[in-house]
């Protein structure tokens, strides 16, 4: 999974189109309650399971995808 | 014209301001020794009051905020500073930020569901959402059984249905339970402090507002007079209440649809306006008084979670000045039922020890104080009646159609922030709009006369 089907899922679940690699999940608006649907979506694309404090560490897609990759590797 | 309205909660007191500003003489007949309804203040210092009843709002609650702004009442952040203490899952255990301490990705899948199915409602005419009769005969706990696999999203969402609408999953249908999310603003906004459905509170008590309210009315509110019977004939209406019998054009009942259904009518309606299947909304709230808000000192932010109860979540509700320090508990849902039927000496007891074991720095509090709103004879329940299976395709249709000089308000009647104190005054400006078109050409024809 890639940064671009990050901002995908980021766009759906805080519903709007202004999203990049770049933003920041939270400065978005996006609260614990909204992180847990982005996890969720994650897990369902592609079999990783990341934790709650994983997603803190790394709240941008670009970063998301970062983590996504070493923890698959 | 002359108008009666039943109840001085905020809906009640919305309708009389708004008919009164439009010159009708109005009479409020209230059956507690007190306005306010479901928002009651407790003094826990001198000058320093909590909220025991409603208690929050936030940007979306337009017409509470300007309501705020005409009575010249304030708003205060309910901002939370420090860490939070969770008794979930794996024992007790502080954590940053709100969040519990439980598999994210389950969680997620749980909210996944319950977005599907709140995006799904037809939140202004619930009755006529696809699929309404199988939503509304399933209850939440079945649906719950079939949509959700993880024990961890098993544990939180009683809690969460009980934050969110004082509710046990066993006791609402789903279309209420999607209803009510929608109607508040969605899953993320209701459950949100910060930019949510929580944001604020009102500086020194929700209760001001009513009072305010009240005291601006040209004819004081008539306390200690509940109404037992309401009879329509073809000059008006005639409200008996403990003093007597009151005559007007039009009535309007400003309170839960249980209390309704309890005033005899004469002319029957055609419908009563709860079942056997409306539950009462399942909330007691605690406020426990100490000196200071000892917790901030130990870094906490008094925000907790605890899944055996009774205080399934506390909050710090110090008021305004940082003193004294006020610890509320909310007890809801199923556990609500269990916790009120405890004797008094005992409630306290559970609460204190609960308290000092999720906070084992607190000592015996300076004072306990214990809102029932369950086993209110005036509220019958609190947030607001739950809709159990049946009851929307059943009731809902009629919920705001008055009868003949009879109508009716009450956040409860209210599709727009149920519920909730916005809910309970959208409800009242939208029936003074209704009681001055449909009865104000009648009383001028028999003025004229």
């Amino acid at each position: 999974m890639n940064a671009n089907d990050i901002v995908d899922i980021f766009r759906r679940i805080l519903e709007t189109n202004d999203i990049d690699v770049d933003s920041d999940f939270f400065q978005l608006g996006g609260d614990s309650l909204t992180a847990t649907r982005i996890l969720s979506a994650v897990a369902r694309r592609t079999g990783t399971e990341l934790t709650f404090d994983d997603f803190m560490a790394a709240p941008t897609p670009g970063s998301l995808s970062e983590k996504l990759a070493c923890v698959t590797v | 014209m002359n108008v009666i309205v039943v109840g001085a909660g905020l809906a009640g007191l919305t309708a009389a301001t708004g008919l009164s500003a439009a010159g009708v003489h109005v009479t409020v007949l209230e059956a507690r020794d007190r306005v306010g309804g479901r928002t009651h203040g407790i003094e826990v210092a001198p000058g320093r009051w909590v909220d025991a009843g409603a208690a929050y709002l936030g940007v979306r609650h337009t017409e509470l905020i300007s309501m705020l702004t005409g009575l010249g009442l304030r708003t205060m952040s309910t901002d939370m500073v420090g860490a939070s203490r969770f008794d979930i899952g794996d024992g007790l255990r502080t954590v940053d930020g709100r969040f519990p301490p439980l598999n994210a990705i389950a969680l997620g899948t749980m909210f996944d569901a319950l977005d599907e199915v709140t995006r799904l409602v037809d939140v202004n005419e619930p009755w006529r959402t696809p699929g309404a009769d199988v939503l509304d005969r399933l209850t939440v706990d079945r649906w719950a059984a079939q949509e959700i696999d993880h024990p961890d999203a098993a544990t939180f969402l009683p809690l969460f249905l009980g934050e969110m609408m004082a509710a046990d999953p066993a006791a609402v249908s789903v279309l209420h339970m999607a209803f009510y999310l929608r109607s508040g603003g969605g899953l993320r906004y209701l459950n949100a402090f910060e930019g949510g459905a929580q944001e604020s509170r009102v500086d020194g008590g929700a209760h001001q507002i009513s009072e305010r309210l009240a005291a601006q009315l040209p004819h004081p509110v008539r306390l200690n007079e509940p109404v037992t019977a309401i009879h329509t004939d073809d000059n008006g209406v005639v409200v008996h209440s403990a003093s007597g019998a009151h005559r007007a054009d039009a009535v309007i009942v400003a309170i839960p649809p249980a209390l309704a259904d309890r005033i005899e009518f004469t002319p029957r309606l055609p419908q009563s306006r709860t079942s056997a299947h409306t539950a009462r909304g399942s909330a007691l709230k605690i406020q426990l008084v100490y000196p200071t808000p000892l917790w901030r000192e130990h870094g906490l932010s008094g925000w907790s979670i605890s899944a055996d109860g009774p205080l399934l979540s506390t909050v710090d509700d110090t008021p305004a000045g940082g003193s004294p320090g006020v610890l509320t508990g909310f007890v809801t849902g199923a556990e609500a039922h269990r916790f009120s039927a405890l004797p008094a000496d005992e409630q306290r007891a559970v609460a204190v020890a609960q308290a000092s074991h999720v906070f084992p720095f607190l000592g015996e509090p300076v004072a306990c104080h214990i809102t029932d709103w369950l086993n209110d004879p005036f509220s019958v329940g609190c947030y607001a009646a739950l809709f159990g299976p049946g009851d929307w395709t059943r009731h809902g249709p009629r919920l705001t159609t008055a009868s003949g000089r009879v109508h009716w308000a009450g956040t409860e009647t209210s599709t727009e922030y149920f519920g909730l104190m916005e809910g309970a005054i959208r409800s009242g400006q939208r029936v003074v709009s209704e009681v001055l078109t449909a009865h104000d050409s009648r009383s001028l024809v028999s003025e004229l006369a």
